[in-house]
């Protein structure tokens, strides 16, 4: 019945992201792309597509910075837009999409507190997306109780935090766990919210999220081999809405090496085909592109379903995959580093 | 000046120009504006082109100029000229290097100006926010803030458990932008554990932010708090939520208010400087204004030119430049010489060369118009751009157009009201030439339309005798009044007593003088009041409708003829065109003849029609059940009076039961038989015809294929022969361009030449036939929208003058208070006559003949499967900077 009364309240703004949808770089516009010489090529050729005249006022010579920042830009204010004309329960939705970055930022700037690095600069490269009031008044906390009591415990992160506000003091090993505590609480968060709200948007969703969680989980384990992440600790790590959940994490969290997570994942026939193309060899993909690839597929595949949310949760997350992909071939031009310019993520 | 009545026979030129003289010859062109050139370059990426460099600093120049005017808007400076003058000169190069200099040295000035005016007015806003602390910080202190403070912390420490070392309380005053300040609060009282105390006050003028320019309001606050573990965190947030602490604020009020009067002085001399500034800068942007079209108009009209150069190629050794283009075949002398005008100009000695080409590509469609035909030119174009040279409909569209129109929107007074608009419009060109706005833009477009359908719509309402639906008796009614003056009086006496209105019938057998003969010119008045004034007026609508659809119709067909005739099509015009005419000549102009026929003949009185004795109107032929026994082949009496009986009852003979289904000319059932039968057989030929002949075509080409194939086994050496004189034609510059020409011709011509499938042609013939014979027929009732328009629009305009007008008119109160009502009811009459029958009406009747045009006519000829001509000039491109 949901798709019924859908566009009376969203189906201008999922008109709109269909259009957005469309501008998303080809194909032949990478193939146009890797082909350029200069950054100043690179300003002519992605001027021809949507992103129109972004990089037309900006004096003198174009740096990767200036792109990423304009590009950013042109991704905040579509987004802006969006949550400006968005009703409810779109508009939590949309919100939703912003926690994470919002979890970013906070560990962003705790790690730069922990470095001693002033606020200011540390501002300057938080995600637009994730920004709230409090961000700022981030490095007056020493401790993860403080941060919650000072600063986070109006945010819609605080929540989420609950589970950290035991952790002794901020060292870099904590805040990488607050990370992904928080992260997880979020993940989890996210996943019950489009459950309620069932439908098309539940179905999309619940698999992009579960994709989301698992490959964490993954990651996590990857990652934390040779560090001092004791195996219990590890497993409060890993979100528990994802395919892999129960048994999966449960051999995950019981894995010593690669080889053993391979095997856990060997059970899941998504996830097999993905660890299946990889290795260190040259040419050979990193399970990480692997990923990436796999998210992308998820991405797309939720624009053939109509009435959902899904479709706006994957254009913001395929416009950062294709900023990423922007950014590495500009990088590429920049540094002269042509021979591995071809290995950013294609958006079918 | 070219015709309208086909699109200009274009060629395909190939243009040899020295590369040191290309840009002058490409910019005299651009001032022509009659070439498009095709891209030669087709795979080659944006960036890699030959003049990317060039473009690139256009586009650097535009950046500049861009900041400049954003500059200039800024402060408020008109842009002075316009950027399309009219004047396509192009700057010298050196000159233009000149202007480069400038704009980058304006640039900076104007960037240099602006930082400074930004730090002052950054130490202005210091000042600003310095003097306001330090008053607020008195008001807070008079206020006994500091008392507050102490006996908050006082209970507090009471509170606690644990006593804290008596640390003095320290207090920070700074400024915050208001929106803020509840975030900022909240941080504060938590951070310090609920042991700070702010108090905050409104700074009631607001900032300007001298970044964005932006007025911003702000907040006081003062906080006081104990201890050093405490500053550093009131230290921290203040410095996260960018508010500005002010350190060395005095702690007396004396002290404080002596700093205050200092600062005040110091922004007194601040202000004068501010002015200072900020004049000169008003006095470098209002001069940079007045130039900046001109700039702005040089900049683009050389960009054009390299995007154009981007289009060419060159020749092996790179002295060439090879240009492939379409001219309208009349002015390829002009592009000639505008081609050895810019070669001069450049003092090159090489003469540009302008070759025809042969090609296989279609070329595109150009028709040339003026301010008066472009607008009939759109109408069709908008339905689909001519075929080349198709018959273009456009200028029967200057005619037929405003008719139907007035068809529908019959009335004189409107059709005055819309000529007037059109009329002012057309007069006052010139001035609202730059009035910008979509809708009136729209209007004035279709300014020239406008007046002649308001023209037109005063002759169709003199014809429906029809003014704001009143009618005009000017020539004098044909119609009496046949009775005496005491029937009248007597009706009159029982209308009073039964107070009941009575109608009167007129018999037009004795109340119309048949010897005045009919209103000379339109309808006659007297339908004006007639009870039956409807009935008569839709038959007659309606019959008028269907003559001038056929009419338009059969002229469809007509010109296709001309379309077969110039494609020297026999086939098309023995299996189209004549079995078209013959099937709408057959049923529909028939139908046609039939009614007009009537019209003349039958009437009233009896008369002998066709040697036919015809007794009177109840006999009169019904057209419609004519038609259908036409297709029955039904039997139908002869005549309308069985034999030659002649009683007293009936003078005229006995007629017939249906004696209008009769026969009412002699032989009547054979004619239409054999009308019948010649339509029908139209049908099969229209849709085998072609295919047939294709057949035949095919099997011909491929018994003289096989004959060639014999003969070239015997003269095989011919060909190769014929290569060599191909390709050394050119032989003194050897072009590339050429051989990738020849590479693409002869992929075009294989394009052309592949061989259309029987079944294809057969799938078309019949979508057309089948399109065609049921299009007679329901184009035909389409047409009728012209009676179901004009009827609703005469009913509206109807409604409108006795609901409304004529209301005023009833009303019983002294003169006085009589005449503001109509005031008042005037006005509402005319708002509504204009907005709904002039505006709203105009628009439907406009709209459906819009489709009387694109569906019902351009269908019976018009292809519309050609591409614009877009040829390259300085205008549009200057046309276009200025939309934008």
């Amino acid at each position: 019945m949901g798709e019924f009364f859908f566009n009376i309240d969203h189906g201008y703004l999922e008109a709109l992201i269909r259009g957005f949808k469309g501008g998303i770089l080809t194909q032949s516009d990478y193939a146009n792309l890797v082909q350029c010489e200069t950054l100043e090529d690179l300003k002519l050729h992605i001027q021809s597509t949507d992103y129109g005249n972004f990089l037309a006022n900006e004096p003198g010579a174009i740096t990767v910075g200036v792109i990423d920042e304009r590009l950013k830009e042109k991704l905040v204010t579509e987004f802006t837009h969006l949550r400006n004309n968005a009703l409810e329960p779109l508009a939590t939705f949309l919100d939703y999409i912003t926690y994470a970055y919002m979890i970013d930022n906070i560990v962003l700037l705790i790690t730069g507190t922990l470095h001693q690095r002033p606020i200011a600069e540390l501002i300057s490269k938080c995600h637009p997306l994730g920004s709230f009031e409090q961000m700022e008044a981030i490095h007056i906390a020493s401790t993860p109780a403080e941060l919650y009591n000072a600063v986070l415990v109006d945010t819609p992160l605080a929540n989420y935090f609950v589970d950290c506000i035991n952790e002794q003091d901020l060292d870099e090993m904590n805040v990488e766990i607050i990370r992904n505590t928080l992260y997880k609480a979020y993940i989890e968060d996210f996943y019950k919210f489009c459950e309620n709200l069932g439908g098309k948007t539940a179905e999309v969703m619940c698999e992009i999220l579960a994709f989301e969680a698992d490959r964490r989980a993954i990651i996590i384990t990857i990652n934390s081999f040779d560090t001092e992440l004791s195996k219990d600790d590890r497993e409060k790590l890993y979100p528990r809405c994802g395919k892999l959940y129960p048994e999966g994490l449960v051999g995950l969290a019981r894995a010593d090496d690669y080889e053993q997570v391979k095997q856990v994942c060997e059970w899941y026939g998504d996830y097999k085909a993905l660890f299946e193309g990889t290795g260190p060899n040259p040419g050979d993909k990193t399970l990480e592109d692997k990923f990436f690839e796999h998210e992308v597929k998820l991405n797309v595949h939720s624009y053939l379903h109509q009435f959902h949310f899904g479709v706006f949760y994957a254009f913001i997350k395929l416009k950062e995959q294709e900023m990423r992909n922007v950014i590495w071939i500009a990088e590429c031009i920049s540094q002269r580093h042509r021979s591995k310019i071809d290995n950013y993520i294609p958006i079918l | 000046m070219g015709s309208l009545y086909r699109s200009e026979e274009m060629r395909f030129c190939q243009l040899i120009v020295e590369k040191d003289a290309a840009f002058s010859a490409v910019s005299e062109l651009g001032k022509l504006g009659i070439v498009q050139f095709k891209d030669l370059n087709p795979d080659v990426n944006s960036f890699q082109r030959m003049f990317v460099r060039d473009i690139r600093r256009y586009d650097e120049l535009e950046r500049k100029l861009r900041y400049l005017e954003g500059q200039i808007n800024k402060d408020g400076i008109l842009i002075g000229g316009k950027l399309n003058d009219g004047d396509f000169t192009v700057m010298p190069t050196a000159e233009l290097n000149q202007l480069e200099a400038t704009l980058t040295d304006l640039e900076r000035d104007v960037k240099n100006m602006h930082e400074s005016d930004t730090t002052l007015k950054r130490n202005y806003q210091e000042l600003h926010e310095w003097e306001n602390v330090l008053v607020k910080a008195d008001e807070f202190f008079a206020g006994g803030v500091d008392g507050a403070a102490q006996e908050e912390f006082h209970v507090q420490e009471e509170g606690a458990d644990f006593t804290r070392e008596k640390d003095p309380v320290e207090y920070v005053v700074g400024v915050i932008k208001r929106e803020r300040i509840l975030a900022f609060e909240r941080i504060l009282w938590r951070a310090c554990r609920h042991t700070a105390y702010v108090r905050t006050s409104e700074i009631d003028e607001p900032f300007e932010n001298p970044d964005t320019g932006e007025h911003e309001l702000k907040n006081v606050f003062i906080i006081f708090y104990k201890g050093d573990r405490l500053r550093t965190i009131v230290d921290k947030v203040c410095d996260g939520f960018k508010a500005k602490v002010f350190k060395n604020c005095p702690h007396t009020s004396r002290d404080r208010q002596a700093a205050a009067s200092d600062v005040r002085a110091r922004i007194q001399d601040m202000k004068t400087v501010l002015g200072q500034t900020r004049e000169h800068r008003f006095r470098v942007l209002q001069a940079a204004g007045n130039n900046y079209n001109q700039w702005l108009k040089q900049i683009r009209m050389q960009k054009t030119v390299y995007h154009n150069l981007n289009l060419f190629t060159y020749d092996g050794i790179g002295r060439f430049f090879v240009a492939e283009c379409w001219v309208p075949l009349a002015d390829i002398d002009n592009v000639r010489e505008a081609l050895e005008r810019g070669v001069e100009k450049t003092g090159s000695t090489v003469k540009p060369v302008l070759n025809v080409l042969e090609t296989h590509e279609t070329p595109p469609t150009f028709n040339r118009t003026n301010k008066f035909t472009a607008v009939f030119q759109g109408i069709v174009d908008s339905y689909g751009i001519a075929t080349y040279l198709e018959l273009n409909p456009a200028p029967y569209t200057i005619i037929t157009f405003p008719f139907l129109f007035s068809c529908m929107f019959g009335d004189l007074g409107h059709g005055i009201l819309m000529a007037l608009c059109g009329l002012y419009l057309v007069l006052k060109e010139e001035k609202l030439k730059d009035v910008t706005g979509e809708i009136f833009t729209m209007f004035f477009g279709g300014r020239y339309i406008i007046l002649l359908m308001g023209i037109f719509s005063i002759h169709a309402g003199f014809l429906y005798n029809d003014l704001f639906a009143k009618s005009f008796n000017i020539f004098g009614s044909s119609w009496v009044n046949p009775y005496n003056q005491t029937e009248m009086m007597s009706w009159m006496q029982t209308e009073i007593a039964t107070e009941k209105e009575m109608l009167i019938e007129m018999d037009p057998y004795t109340s119309y003088r048949h010897e005045l003969g009919p209103y000379p010119f339109g309808l006659d008045p007297i339908w004006n009041i007639a009870e039956n004034k409807l009935n008569f007026m839709n038959s007659m609508k309606m019959k008028l409708s269907v003559i001038i659809g056929i009419c338009q119709m059969t002229f469809g067909v007509v010109l296709s003829y001309q379309n077969y005739k110039a494609r020297n099509s026999k086939i098309e015009i023995f299996t189209v065109f004549i079995p078209q005419m013959l099937f709408m000549g057959c049923i529909f102009i028939y139908l046609c003849l039939q009614i007009i026929i009537k019209w003349l003949f039958f009437w009233v009185e009896p008369a002998t029609i066709f040697g036919q004795r015809y007794p009177g109107s109840n006999c009169a032929p019904s057209l419609l059940i004519g038609l259908i026994n036409m297709f029955m082949f039904k039997e139908r009496n002869v005549g309308f009076i069985n034999g030659t009986a002649v009683d007293a009852e009936h003078p005229h003979g006995v007629s017939y039961d249906a004696c209008y289904l009769g026969q009412w000319y002699p032989g009547q059932s054979f004619i239409e038989a054999i009308l019948v039968l010649i339509a029908v057989a139209c049908i099969p030929v229209m849709l085998f015809g072609k295919p047939i002949h294709f057949i035949m075509e095919r099997k011909k080409a491929r018994r003289e294929a096989g004959q060639r194939i014999e003969v070239a086994r015997h003269g095989a050496p011919d060909t190769s022969v014929h290569a060599n004189v191909l390709s050394g034609e050119d032989g003194e510059i050897a072009i590339n361009g050429i051989e990738q020409k020849g590479e693409h011709v002869g992929s075009a011509g294989g394009a052309e030449h592949h061989d259309e499938e029987f079944g294809d042609v057969m799938v078309h013939q019949a979508i057309h036939t089948i399109e065609y014979v049921l299009g007679c027929v329901s184009h035909t009732a389409s047409y009728l929208r012209l009676w179901a328009l004009s009827l609703a629009h005469a009913q509206l305009s109807e409604v409108l003058w006795h609901m409304v007008l004529t209301m005023s008119f009833e009303f019983e109160f002294p003169w006085a208070v009589r005449c503001i009502v109509l005031y008042v009811i005037f006005f509402i009459f005319a708002g509504l006559t204009f907005s709904i029958l002039v505006l709203m009406e105009g628009l439907s009747a406009f709209l459906h003949a819009l489709r009387l045009h694109w569906v019902e006519f351009q269908s019976k000829f018009y292809a519309g499967l050609g591409y614009p001509f877009q040829p390259y000039s300085f205008k549009s491109a200057l046309t276009l900077a200025e939309s934008t």
